[in-house]
């Protein structure tokens, strides 16, 4: 058992070793996906932002369709190379529902009790206009049920 | 737990490889014999009221196999097959229009047989989605071989559902990559359509109250869709669907969504925060405009799958 595993590793090590050596996406979409727990998988994200000519990496912003009465998790993994760590914010429209960022720290997963099913929007950025790279995944944690949480 | 691990790696180990295949030579493949790709000319003249960009954003996860799976099985009902569409209807697809709606529609077959551990039907609906993939020139996003070993071989369908899932994501991407976002929302709409088709049946048998709110919260999503098809109005194959989507967009106006916005909540659940949403939006649908929702979503589904 233990030497399958260590070839299906090997595997994906040569899988990886074509890809962008600044920033693996398939490695981090690995780790995004351990990280993920327990929640059903429903879409993963990439973050590639870059300075532009004005020093400024920007942001970069995925439409996602949340429904009412689930419980979601958005976690997400650095590029090795980042200087600081992504920003990942959930908003509904101009309004910020949840953040990873938190009394100055940035964690790498919140979770969200979605109440309303609509377009939500997220949105990821480095602080202070650093470039990074990140990729973040999107899991279905729970779906409630008449009277229960509150629902 | 070593399971797990096997599944995980054999998803990225698949995943990289089609990737990687996916970038190198489809693209040239694409340009030199993009007769293949769209043999009955799916793509519109008149120039797109949304952006590639925007549409692909917006479309990526209009529907969830498996979040509407899952809500259906957590009713209690017992699983039916003969709910499904038959993989044996392919053959009768032989459009890229009709290839690309049915392999939405057996993407939400294939949610639905997996949160119900269906494995001895599931290969044969593997097999469509790759016949059907293969039809539309994405085939290469569907590892069929690392699939039907993961049917099976194993008990826990759930890593078949995420690298079924996930192919779905990686064949969309290239869709928009490619510029054809046309196929990407017809696959899309597709599985909205299958999913709300199952719920339907679901809920003519239960009269389930979650079914029936998330059945009457695609008053939202319908809206989306319509304007995203109707980019595409110019084809006559499109404007088949774009009619019945805004006769059905019109029967839900008859649904009544209400917003009424209390307290946020923050909670800690292993470690990690979890806001509960301040807003909180009520479905309010009558049996009769349901009667008739349900009907029309049937009418479409039936157009789809014949």
């Amino acid at each position: 058992m233990r030497k399958l595993i260590f070839t299906l590793l090997l595997l994906v090590g040569v899988g990886f070793s074509g890809a962008n050596a600044q920033c693996n996406h398939e490695a981090l979409l690995k780790d995004a996906l351990a990280q993920m727990g327990d929640g059903q998988y429903i879409k993963d994200f990439i973050v590639d932002l870059k300075n532009d000519k004005g020093g400024e990496s920007g942001t970069v912003k995925y439409s996602v369709i949340l429904n009412s009465r689930s419980q979601y998790k958005f976690n997400v993994v650095n590029g090795g190379a980042n200087s600081e760590k992504v920003h990942m914010q959930l908003y509904d429209g101009d309004k910020l529902l949840v953040s990873n960022k938190a009394q100055g720290k940035m964690y790498s997963a919140f979770g969200f009790v979605c109440r309303s099913t609509k377009v939500y929007s997220l949105v990821f950025s480095f602080p202070e206009g650093n470039e990074g790279c990140a990729r973040a995944v999107l899991s279905l944690q729970k779906q409630f049920a008449a009277g229960e949480g509150g629902f | 737990m070593i399971r797990n691990l096997i599944f995980a790696l054999l998803i990225l180990t698949g995943g990289s490889f089609l990737y990687s295949c996916a970038g190198n030579s489809e693209k040239k493949s694409a340009q030199q014999d993009d007769e293949l790709a769209l043999p009955d000319s799916i793509t519109g003249e008149a120039p797109l009221k949304l952006s590639e960009e925007i549409i692909g954003d917006v479309i990526q996860n209009i529907s969830s196999p498996v979040e509407m799976a899952n809500l259906i099985k957590s009713t209690g009902v017992d699983f039916s097959q003969q709910i499904l569409n038959n993989p044996e209807n392919i053959s009768d697809y032989s459009t890229s229009f009709k290839r690309a709606l049915n392999l939405g529609v057996f993407s939400a077959d294939l949610g639905y047989i997996n949160s119900y551990d269906k494995s001895n039907i599931v290969v044969s609906y593997l097999l469509a989605v790759k016949n059907l993939a293969d039809g539309i020139r994405v085939g290469q996003f569907f590892d069929f071989e690392s699939l039907k070993r993961m049917a099976t071989n194993s008990s826990n369908l759930d890593s078949l559902m995420q690298m079924s899932v996930s192919s779905f994501n990686q064949m969309d991407s290239y869709l928009r990559q490619q510029n054809r976002s046309n196929v990407s929302a017809l696959v899309i709409a597709g599985a909205w359509v299958e999913g709300l088709y199952i719920a339907a049946n679901v809920i003519e048998n239960t009269n389930d109250e979650e079914l029936i709110n998330r059945l009457g919260e695609q008053k939202e999503i319908v809206d989306i869709l319509y304007i995203i098809l109707q980019n595409y109005e110019q084809n006559s194959s499109f404007k088949m669907l774009i009619d019945h989507l805004s006769e059905l967009k019109a029967l839900y106006k008859q649904v009544k969504i209400t917003k009424e916005v209390g307290e946020p909540k923050t909670i800690e659940q292993d470690g990690m925060l979890i806001i509960v949403q301040d807003e909180v939006s009520h479905v309010e649908i009558s049996p009769e405009t349901l009667g008739t929702i349900i009907d029309k979503i049937k009418e479409i589904r039936t157009d789809i799958v014949k």
